[in-house]
């Protein structure tokens, strides 16, 4: 599920010239994740993980790292 | 050999906007940044990198040219300066000398293929130094103007060197190049559909359009650090870490409704831009990657404060998650094909009625993302932000940050709006901003 997530993060959405070294705690929005980029990345997780992300839940602690991202789609797959 | 860059699909929606502008008796779709800077930065390096990067991108010292019936940057046989030094003879005119040369290089009426697609001017008096990018919209965006700043506030030469001036394919035929022809076709009728429903409302102007425009003038309002970081509360309050720029939108609304209630019209619209580049990438530089989407509200929502803001954060997630971020793509490859008047009307305008379909043009930079937020050794203090607009609307509301403190720079078309209309305008706005009323 990271290795989805980072795909279409750094093809998609903010560029980092050394994806590799971007750890799954590293803050995206500190990276560039910004408003358009995070409903961008919200609608992909929601297709692609058959979920549903309530945007009352769209906050810096779900979405600021990979790990977050993978917690909150896992609390809503369960 | 003459090179000639071919203009993408989003470029030509900037050149029928730039047409538009002209067939009012304009100067076409000039855009600047101005920043200004707490002492006169080295002129000598600053030539230099100036010089670099036109050597490094020859597309600087192109001209935009009509070939059969495409438009092309066509390089020049002899190189014309793009750097030039404005310097305040006269003591007594020194408050006002920065901004009337501004506006005088915003003002500058000349036939499209004899102008420089961007110029850069050092205006100096003895108290102020003011750093002007001018450039024409359809060279480039206000993404790749910032990129071009960067690269000229990079003091680094290897980091400069990390400006890829390789051509790569634009990112508007690089996204259209994932879709099948019935995907394209698909979403050309989802952003026909999508415009169809916008212009069922008839936008609320509030430009007077019996007057004839003569030239832009902006004003430029930079809010204290203590007032920003309300504005930024307020905003993630109301409308969540994803509604900031609609939280502008919303405020800048009402402000207009408070300024004539009565004005004619169905319901505020303004349109706002989908950038396609990657944030935080260096390219691409030149051209614009963008999208269009739109902001609509009706008359009946605006004095609802929260319900607007509601009603906004909604139709923009609605958008973005039916992909009508991308749905303009095909539309604006296909509309390319047409005389740059049809392209306006087909494009822009409202359909059928023809009539505009902007209440006012949005930007939103965000934080202006300078090295040091410096340019060589002087340090900016104030980023100028601005336009020339189609009349109507004649009214844009750009907005950027820097050193955390929200700038907004107001570009209106005189005497449609009024400098005196504007400083009202932008009571009323601060007000919105900062206010916490449902």
């Amino acid at each position: 599920m990271k290795q989805q997530i980072r795909n279409f993060i750094f093809s998609e959405i903010i560029f980092v010239a050394e994806p590799t070294s971007f750890s799954d705690d590293d803050n995206l929005i500190e990276s560039g994740l910004d408003s358009m980029g995070i409903m961008r990345l919200i609608v992909f997780l929601e297709e692609q993980f058959n979920v549903t992300l309530p945007d009352s839940e769209i906050d810096p602690d779900n979405i600021k790292s990979i790990n977050t991202l993978e917690k909150w789609i896992l609390l809503h797959k369960a | 050999m003459t090179n000639m860059y071919p203009l993408n699909p989003a470029d030509y929606f900037t050149l029928a906007m730039d047409e538009e502008i002209r067939n009012e008796e304009m100067p076409g779709s000039l855009c600047g940044f101005a920043l200004e800077l707490d002492q006169l930065p080295n002129i000598i390096i600053l030539k230099q990198r100036i010089t670099e990067f036109g050597e490094r991108f020859p597309i600087v010292h192109t001209r935009l040219k009509k070939h059969t019936k495409r438009f092309y940057w066509t390089d020049t046989l002899l190189k014309s300066p793009i750097f030039f030094e404005h310097i305040c003879q006269n003591p007594t005119e020194q408050n006002t000398f920065h901004n009337q040369c501004i506006l005088e290089l915003l003002n500058i009426k000349q036939n499209r293929e004899d102008q420089s697609p961007i110029t850069f001017h050092l205006i100096q008096s003895v108290s102020k130094t003011t750093f002007l990018m001018r450039w024409m919209h359809p060279f480039c965006d206000a993404r790749g103007a910032e990129l071009i700043l960067k690269y000229l506030c990079t003091d680094d030469i290897n980091l400069r060197f990390n400006f890829n001036p390789l051509e790569i394919q634009p990112l508007v035929d690089q996204q259209m190049a994932k879709y099948s022809w019935w995907q394209k076709i698909d979403l050309f009728i989802k952003a026909k559909r999508y415009v169809s429903q916008i212009d069922q409302l008839r936008s609320i102007i509030h430009a007077d359009i019996t007057a004839k425009p003569q030239q832009l003038n902006f004003q430029t309002y930079t809010l204290t650090l203590e007032q920003s970081q309300t504005v930024k509360s307020l905003a993630r309050q109301h409308l969540g870490i994803t509604g900031t720029s609609l939280y502008y939108i919303g405020c800048f609304m009402r402000a207009l409704h408070a300024m004539d209630k009565t004005q004619i019209g169905d319901a505020y619209c303004t349109p706002y831009v989908f950038n396609l580049r990657k944030n935080k990438a260096l390219s691409p530089i030149f051209g614009n990657h963008v999208a269009p989407l739109f902001a609509q509200a009706p008359k009946s929502l605006i004095t609802q404060r929260s319900a607007l803001f509601q009603h906004l954060k909604q139709q923009n997630n609605r958008a973005i998650r039916e992909k009508l971020d991308y749905a303009f793509l095909p539309a604006m490859w296909a509309a390319s094909w047409l005389s740059l008047n049809r392209y306006g009307n087909e494009l822009r305008k409202s359909m059928g009625s023809s009539s505009e379909r902007s209440s006012f043009w949005f930007s939103d930079i965000g934080s202006v993302d300078l090295p040091n937020n410096q340019l060589l050794g002087s340090t900016i203090t104030k980023v100028l932000h601005l336009c020339q607009i189609t009349s109507p609307p004649a009214l844009a509301f750009l907005s950027c940050q820097l050193n955390q403190q929200l700038s907004f720079s107001y570009n209106f078309i005189e005497p449609l709006f009024t400098p005196e209309w504007i400083a009202d305008l932008h009571k009323k706005m601060l007000e919105e901003l900062i206010t916490n009323t449902n």
